[in-house]
């Protein structure tokens, strides 16, 4: 571990900063007077609500973005960036989200892709030289004590290799300012645990990291130094000592701290149930990692319960609540709501049954984002009764129904005909919500319902799904926030590998054992062959 | 996040004035017009002629009188068949490039009952034959139709092969089984006269299937702004994978636009046949099909853009058959504008627009 993986460059006191940025995308002022300093051998944290302007801030960090005003510092000057180019060549990489990798390629392709290690062939040409890639690649693994089988194809390796790959890519190409985008999302928190591990040993070495995330008991755990955004301004900027994580809430909540404080209850007993209201036996179906179908899942759901379906992202879930949808086409198995068998139905008849769905996607499935607010809220009602007058839609119905709906979830809009990608995330949640629940659902079914939502939208969100339990509603809930499943859930349900690999009840929930449930391997030992 | 800019800023009000909207549109429309009568002004200086002379010569042959008007008018009739036929499919993102192949089969119905059905049915005989040829065109791009919803098979090489295979079959047709037998080679008997479609404005060619063709542009719009269908229809165009979750069934409504689209087609090449030509021979379609499309994309699938555009590109059509006539420009100069309106057409206008909002 005394080998480092980092080149740090030079003694400096701030390693990459801003100073009063402005940026402005017409009349919206993404960026106001904001400043942010990190010096090397720094963790440091930057958190806000969705909208609170850090994309933009790490935009014009990474020279993507030209500022207009104030000036982005690096090593104690100020530059200016001609593009991202420079910034790279300036040691500053960033993990994105959504990762980087070309998944038909290898690990080890992805690790060395765009700058290969080479060797002169017939006098005149370079060939790259795959031995030398392999031997540097082992070389950053054992310093990071982390162990990684280099020719394994990209599109199987689990998520937290990929990400490593990530960090690994940017720092054999020098760089030692990581900026990471919320890199906890995807993993188990036993893994989260290695990857702060990885972090810190990265400080140690003298790399200047900025953490984006919006998990305070994590800034909490690993920054240094925390800078808080509020509607394009830093509103707060302090080392993590010096600041709980209530005193931050406030400051990214602004003076709305108190309605997001309001929903956080306990959620009382279930209600009394009867028989299941939706029913799933032994469902087999493929996914799309060939080597772990869904694998004879059976769960009920009865009146009035919220169950929750955890995992590692990319273990079956996804595909799991599209086969409850009608999205999916199973292989075999059973779905029925209500008695009535809906195998393999299209999502219409699920819908007739009394189901609503929330997608994970919101910008590809949940909404049509080019299409007005009026289209998005209303799609799916358009062969109502209440709606159509002969063959023919009853326009003044429609619109009117539309604004109660978007009303009833308290959605912030323009007017009807705006395309819904003018509001933000948390208005655009709602409009989902605000669809799916129009008819009276008995069963919604909901993935990452607070995915890329503001504080305040979370909370609305909350307090629908528990209101819907409570008057004898059915949710099932897959989510990558744990403390989402944990406040909300009665029963999690933990899948690994397309299978249930357990089910914890709400008085044994904590993260050690779901997140020990997540990492389990279900499936039958082959021979030993490593 | 991932999204970038438009989600990360700060919602201050962030829409543009109505106004503005209205203009964008305006300038959507005009903008590769104008770029593209540039581009046909390059090439007409390049060859030594005045442009502007030029273009005002074919402003007042295509406008210049009531008879001008009526040609102009005449020439646009199998454009806005075949450009509501185009948008019908476009709307939903299907891009049927087949309307051409489906328009020159329902020509060749409807030319074929229309000289060989008895005289005695009479006024009869006129729908008859527009309605078969609606109902082949529409079983030509069912095909297509059920091929992609229901195997994936990409509609521009299945509608564009088609094309061809719809040429091939008519002409092999005129020269065998309806050959006609007076009138030489390629060619089907004439129509009786009572299933001609009336002339509006004798001498002009003008005929009542322009009616037809307004009717269509008005069902279009009605369609797809006032029933349960059109709406469906345009969420699939917007994305087909919310129109899915929301339970709209994409198979059905990529057929049915399918299936509506040769329906307009059809009644377009029936109109053609009936009002214009009186029978059918080879070289029917002018490439009608080709310049719906242009037509189509021009108006970004609304009806009003349809009309402005059938409108246009029938003046350009008639007044280019006549500056021929009376200057050396051959007739290709339109085709030159044709072409380089589709390319403009299609170019995303996003650094032009009016209101710079959150574009990068």
């Amino acid at each position: 571990m005394s080998a480092t993986i980092v080149q740090p460059r030079g003694s400096v006191e701030i390693r990459i900063g801003a100073n009063r940025i402005f940026k402005s995308y017409g009349s919206v002022q993404a960026n106001r007077n904001v400043s942010i300093s990190v010096g090397p051998r720094q963790i440091h944290a930057v958190v806000g609500e969705n909208g609170a302007g850090k994309s933009t801030l790490m935009r014009a960090l990474q020279g993507l973005e030209t500022v207009d005003g104030g000036e982005v510092i690096v090593d104690d000057l100020p530059v200016r960036f001609s593009g991202p180019q420079q910034a790279i060549s300036e040691g500053i990489g960033m993990v994105h989200q959504e990762f980087m990798l070309a998944p038909e390629l290898t690990l080890l392709e992805n690790l060395v892709l765009g700058d290969e290690p080479t060797r002169p062939s017939f006098g005149f040409l370079q060939t790259v030289d795959w031995d030398v890639a392999l031997g540097e690649a082992r070389q950053i693994g054992e310093r990071a004590g982390i162990s990684i089988d280099w020719h394994r194809s990209t599109s199987t390796a689990p998520v937290h290799i990929q990400q490593y790959v990530e960090i690994f890519r940017l720092l054999r190409r020098g760089s030692d300012v990581l900026i990471l985008d919320e890199p906890t999302a995807v993993l188990a928190p036993q893994q989260v645990e290695q990857l702060f591990g990885l972090l810190r040993q990265l400080r140690e070495n003298g790399a200047s990291i900025i953490f984006i995330s919006h998990k305070l008991q994590e800034v909490e755990a690993l920054a240094d130094h925390v800078t808080i955004m509020r509607k394009g301004e830093t509103v707060a900027s302090a080392s993590v000592d010096e600041m709980n994580t209530s005193q931050m809430t406030r400051y990214i909540m602004g003076e709305n701290a108190k309605a997001a404080q309001q929903t956080r209850g306990e959620p009382g007993r279930p209600k009394d149930t009867g028989a299941p209201l939706a029913k799933i036996t032994g469902l087999n179906a493929h996914t799309a990692n060939a080597q772990q179908p869904l694998y004879n899942i059976s769960m009920d759901v009865s009146c009035g319960e919220i169950v929750g379906i955890a995992g590692v992202a990319g273990n079956g879930q996804e595909e799991l609540i599209e086969c409850l949808v009608g999205l999916r086409k199973a292989q075999s198995g059973s779905i029925s709501i209500n008695n009535a068998e809906l195998y393999n139905a299209e999502n219409a008849s699920f819908r007739a049954h009394g189901q609503g769905y929330v997608s994970p996607d919101r910008a590809h499935e949940g909404l049509a984002k080019s299409a007005t607010i009026e289209a998005n809220v209303m799609a799916g009602s358009q062969r109502e009764p209440a709606f159509l007058r002969g063959p023919m839609l009853d326009r003044t119905a429609f619109r009117k129904e539309a604004r109660a709906r978007l009303d009833r979830l308290d959605v912030q809009y323009g007017t009807l005909n705006d395309p819904v990608s003018s509001l933000s995330g948390g208005n655009q949640q709602k409009l989902v919500f605000a669809r799916e629940t129009a008819r009276h659902p008995k069963l919604l079914v909901v993935s990452q319902p607070t995915r890329g939502v503001d504080l305040n939208g979370i909370a609305t969100i909350h307090s629908y799904l528990l209101s819907h339990r409570e008057t004898g509603g059915s949710v099932v809930l897959a989510s990558e926030e744990l403390d989402e499943l944990m406040f909300l859930c009665d029963r999690i349900l933990v899948m690994s590998m397309g299978r249930f690999v357990g089910e914890v009840s709400r008085a044994e929930f904590s993260p050690q054992k779901i997140g020990e449930l997540m990492l389990a391997d279900p499936l039958p030992q082959k021979a030993a062959n490593g | 996040m991932v999204d970038g800019g438009s989600e990360n800023v700060v919602a201050i009000d962030a829409r543009p004035p109505r106004w503005t909207l209205a203009a964008e549109n305006a300038m959507r429309f005009s903008l590769p017009v104008l770029l593209a009568f540039l581009a046909g002004a390059v090439l007409l200086l390049a060859i030594g002629e005045n442009p502007v002379a030029i273009y005002q010569l074919m402003l007042s042959e295509g406008f210049g009188s009531e008879r001008r008007i009526a040609a102009t008018l005449s020439a646009s009739t199998p454009l806005l068949f075949t450009a509501v036929a185009t948008a019908v499919c476009f709307r939903s993102g299907v891009f049927n490039v087949g309307v051409d192949g489906a328009f020159v089969l329902g020509g060749l119905g409807a030319a074929v009952i229309g000289y060989a059905l008895p005289v005695a049915l009479g006024w009869t005989i006129a729908p008859l034959a527009i309605g078969s040829a609606m109902l082949i065109a529409a079983f030509w791009l069912w095909v297509p139709g059920v091929l992609l919803a229901k195997l994936e098979v990409d509609e521009v090489v299945s509608t564009l092969m088609l094309n061809f295979v719809a040429l091939g079959i008519s002409g092999f047709l005129v020269n065998s089984v309806f050959l006609s037998e007076t009138s030489g080679n390629n060619t089907t008997e004439t129509i009786h006269e009572v299933a001609e479609l009336s002339r509006l404005l004798p001498p002009s060619t003008l005929h009542s299937g322009f009616l037809l063709g307004l009717l269509c542009v008005l069902g279009y719009a009605f369609w797809t702004q006032r029933t349960p269908q059109g709406f469906e229809a345009a969420l699939v165009g917007f994305n087909n994978r919310f129109a899915r979750s929301v339970g709209i069934s994409v198979p059905g409504t990529i057929i049915l636009v399918m299936i509506i689209s040769g329906l307009v087609s059809g009644a377009g090449g029936a109109a053609h046949a009936l009002g214009q030509v009186h029978k059918f021979s080879d070289g029917f379609s002018a490439g009608y099909g080709f310049t719906g499309m242009a037509i189509a994309l021009l108006a970004r699938n609304s009806a009003i853009g349809i009309l402005l555009g059938a409108i246009l590109f029938g003046a350009l059509a008639s007044a280019g058959t006549t500056v021929q006539l009376f200057s050396d420009i051959p007739l290709d100069i339109v085709n030159v504008i044709e072409g380089t309106v589709m390319i403009f057409a299609v170019v995303e206008l996003g650094r032009l627009t009016l209101w710079r909002g959150t574009g990068q």
